[in-house]
């Protein structure tokens, strides 16, 4: 049980934000303290710098952005902006150099860049940062150096995982990396739709280094560009897209192109192990950061609904579009407390995350799709014109799609998590033992990110779900809550239930779309779990918004309706409080996350 | 298919982990060899997962989820696990 002493303690020993002395002078002047991070300064420095979205001659506004769009170009004033910045530091660990502390000031940092312009976010951000973990993860000390250096040098990263006749199946990968007579590997093969391919300093290849069947045959490898022939790789031609539009997508083919036989990552074999133990890290801090794009999408469809008469009364003034509103804020909401729970559990439960980072990436991308075409509803025609005062929400709109399947699809990550679930449901489940608090505690502090320490799998564990019943455990939780807790609990219990008896053939690609439904159901029973208790453990923060239930009620009923069971009717007030709320952040420049931080401005 | 309650013996464990191969690849146990690659029957790196949870709750033991991708055969298998027995579980407590 996590109870009131329990969380104390928890704090007591460590240096919250809450003990700053600045922090508590800025929470006086606030109506609504928001919740402090020591990259709050920093963060602040890179909303100046990109300046207001909404000024038309702002080189990285709204305009600049669409206009970089338009021609299927990277915003170059916005990647000037990036490098003066040193965004490349917040991929890099503190030992290295860099800044690189915790994930969920990694996500506050990159969701600023995803607001104003997600090719950005991707182009010069994930797309340096996935490679760039897999070395902090398996490289030695050489590899990890360079890749440092690479990166504080403003250098760009690749990965070349994919190839596109494989998609998601890595173990089926052509790419080869053999020895050749001189002991050096060689590298025959192609990775496609890769982002930056001609433009990358270094990059990290997914290769199969062995014939022989299983999952130690595949090697990962850091290559930097300046130890590879001349002539070598050949760019394929620039795959066009639909959204990130701006983002220079190619492949790399190789053809007996020797490279050190130094450049694996780790030992030989451990390609698919390491890939697995990183992309936890990726899995779950690029949706986080993606849910940049709905908080742009509610600042735009707040604005529309604020400016916009019709029939003599203001959209905004309308129970329809308040309502959607709310829901959209809620949902974003919930992103944020599953992505931020997970976020902090890489620190503290690092051997549970290989459930926890796949659930986050599938329920968060789904989320944020379906709030972004709920709210494409209220724009109405201007959701559909990629030019004018409204035109960066199309784009924010085609940008998101990638959070869909890039970097892992969402059926591949419900497929990570249900094998793992009939053993929790025979063991792991019964077993009450209790994350540490920190997990929930916002901005409390989080030991270094532990690399070695993360795990392909959960070992029969899973701590956060138990902390459902430790909610209900808690005097605190009364009424409309405690009613929507038993909702989800009683979905949770359901959830065991079907887990322990699924059979052996659903577990794998052959599962029924029932068996991966489970794991959908897990992961918005966890998305709940993560609300309630970041509900419960953050009422001391004076942020009157936070600390009111209504926020999680609306959370909890929408997660209930999501899985198919009855919520019951929403009090009206409940709505009325979030939609009031959307749009007093919008007229106070308030950001729309957990964070409720006020935007430069 | 019994399960021993003490400690299984070498044959006990063999047996066993046939019967969980069997069962996950649905086939025979009879048709499942203890020298074949388990990645013949079509046990790949989810199942191998699940098998080591399998024998992590079966004796009792925390072995790293990869134990199946190292020691790719049942024989492979058992011989490391009765080494870890016999070692008295080196890589961490029993839960």
């Amino acid at each position: 049980m996590i109870d009131e002493t329990g969380s104390r303690d928890a704090q007591a020993g460590i240096a919250g934000p809450e003990d700053d002395p600045a922090t508590a002078a800025s929470i006086e002047d606030l109506a609504a303290a928001t919740i402090d991070t020591p990259t709050t300064a920093s963060l602040n420095d890179l909303e100046h710098l990109f300046g207001d979205p909404w000024d038309p001659d702002n080189p990285t506004g709204h305009a600049a952005v669409l206009a970089a769009d338009e021609a299927g170009e990277m915003l170059a004033a916005g990647e000037r902006l990036l490098d003066g910045y040193g965004l490349n530091a917040e991929f890099v660990p503190p030992e290295l150099g860099g800044r690189l502390t915790r994930l969920d000031h990694l996500i506050e940092v990159m969701r600023v860049v995803f607001r104003y312009d997600p090719c950005l976010g991707l182009g010069y951000g994930a797309s340096s940062l996935i490679p760039a973990v897999n070395v902090w993860a398996a490289g030695d000390e050489r590899q990890r150096r360079r890749m440092a250096e690479v990166l504080l040098a403003g250098g760009r990263a690749v990965s070349g995982y994919h190839e596109l006749a494989h998609g998601n199946d890595f173990a089926r990968a052509e790419f080869s990396a053999l020895p050749g007579d001189d002991g050096r590997l060689r590298l025959n093969g192609r990775k496609e739709v890769i982002a930056n391919a001609r433009r990358a300093e270094a990059m990290v290849l997914f290769a199969r280094t062995s014939d022989a069947p299983g999952s130690r045959s595949h090697s990962q490898l850091f290559v930097e560009k300046a130890d590879l022939p001349a002539g070598a790789p050949v760019h394929l031609p620039r795959f066009h897209s639909a959204g990130m539009r701006g983002v220079q997508l190619g492949g790399l083919e190789f053809r007996d192109c020797p490279i050190p036989a130094d450049a694996v990552l780790g030992a030989p074999g451990l390609g698919m192990e390491t890939a697995l133990r990183s992309f936890q890290v990726t899995r779950t801090a690029l949706p986080a950061m993606t849910a940049g794009i709905l908080e742009t999408g509610l600042e735009v469809t707040a604005r529309f609904a604020n400016e916009r008469v019709l029939y003599g009364r203001s959209l905004a003034g309308m129970p329809y579009i308040g309502s959607i509103l709310a829901d959209a804020f809620t949902d974003l909401l919930i992103c944020d407390c599953l992505a931020t729970v997970t976020a902090r559990s890489v620190h503290l439960l690092p051997g549970e995350t290989s459930l926890y980072a796949s659930a986050a990436k599938y329920f968060v991308a789904t989320l944020l799709m379906d709030a972004m075409d709920a709210l494409s509803r209220v724009l109405g025609a201007q959701f559909y014109i990629r030019d004018g005062g409204y035109g960066i929400f199309q784009k924010h709109l085609r940008d998101l799609a990638p959070a869909g399947f890039g970097h892992t699809a969402r059926v591949a990550c419900l497929s990570t998590v249900l094998p793992q679930l009939p053993r929790l449901a025979r063991k792991g489940w019964l077993d009450d033992t209790q994350p540490p608090a920190g997990v929930f505690h916002l901005g409390a502090d989080l030991p270094p990110l532990p690399f070695e320490r993360l795990s392909i799998s959960s070992g029969g564990r899973d701590s956060l779900s138990a902390s459902l019943s430790a909610a209900l455990g808690s005097c605190e939780l009364d009424g409309e809550l405690r009613r929507l807790v038993l909702v989800i609990a009683a979905e949770q219990a359901d959830v065991r239930r079907e887990c322990a008896a699924l059979a052996p053939g659903d577990l794998t690609v052959a599962a029924r779309p029932e068996a991966l439904r489970l794991a959908a159901r897990y992961a918005a029973v966890l998305a709940a779990t993560a609300c309630v208790n970041i509900w419960l453990h953050n009422r001391e923060r004076h942020d009157a918004f936070l600390s009111d239930p209504r926020w999680a009620v609306a959370a909890l009923g929408r997660i209930a309706e999501r899985v198919g069971r009855d919520p019951g009717q929403r009090p009206r007030h409940v709505t009325e409080r979030l939609s009031a709320e959307v749009l007093s952040r919008y007229r106070d420049r308030r950001g729309f996350g957990l964070s409720n931080r006020r935007l430069p401005g | 298919m019994n399960i021993p309650e003490s400690a299984p013996s070498d044959t006990d464990l063999r047996s066993w982990l046939r019967a969980r191969v069997a069962h996950y690849v649905q086939l025979d146990v009879a048709d499942i060899d203890t020298t074949t690659a388990l990645t013949t029957y079509g046990l790949d790196s989810v199942y191998a997962l699940i098998l080591c949870g399998d024998i992590e709750d079966h004796l009792e033991l925390v072995l790293e989820p990869t134990v199946a991708w190292d020691h790719p055969t049942i024989d492979a298998l058992a011989r490391h696990l009765e080494e870890t027995l016999a070692q008295g579980s080196p890589s961490g407590e029993s839960r």
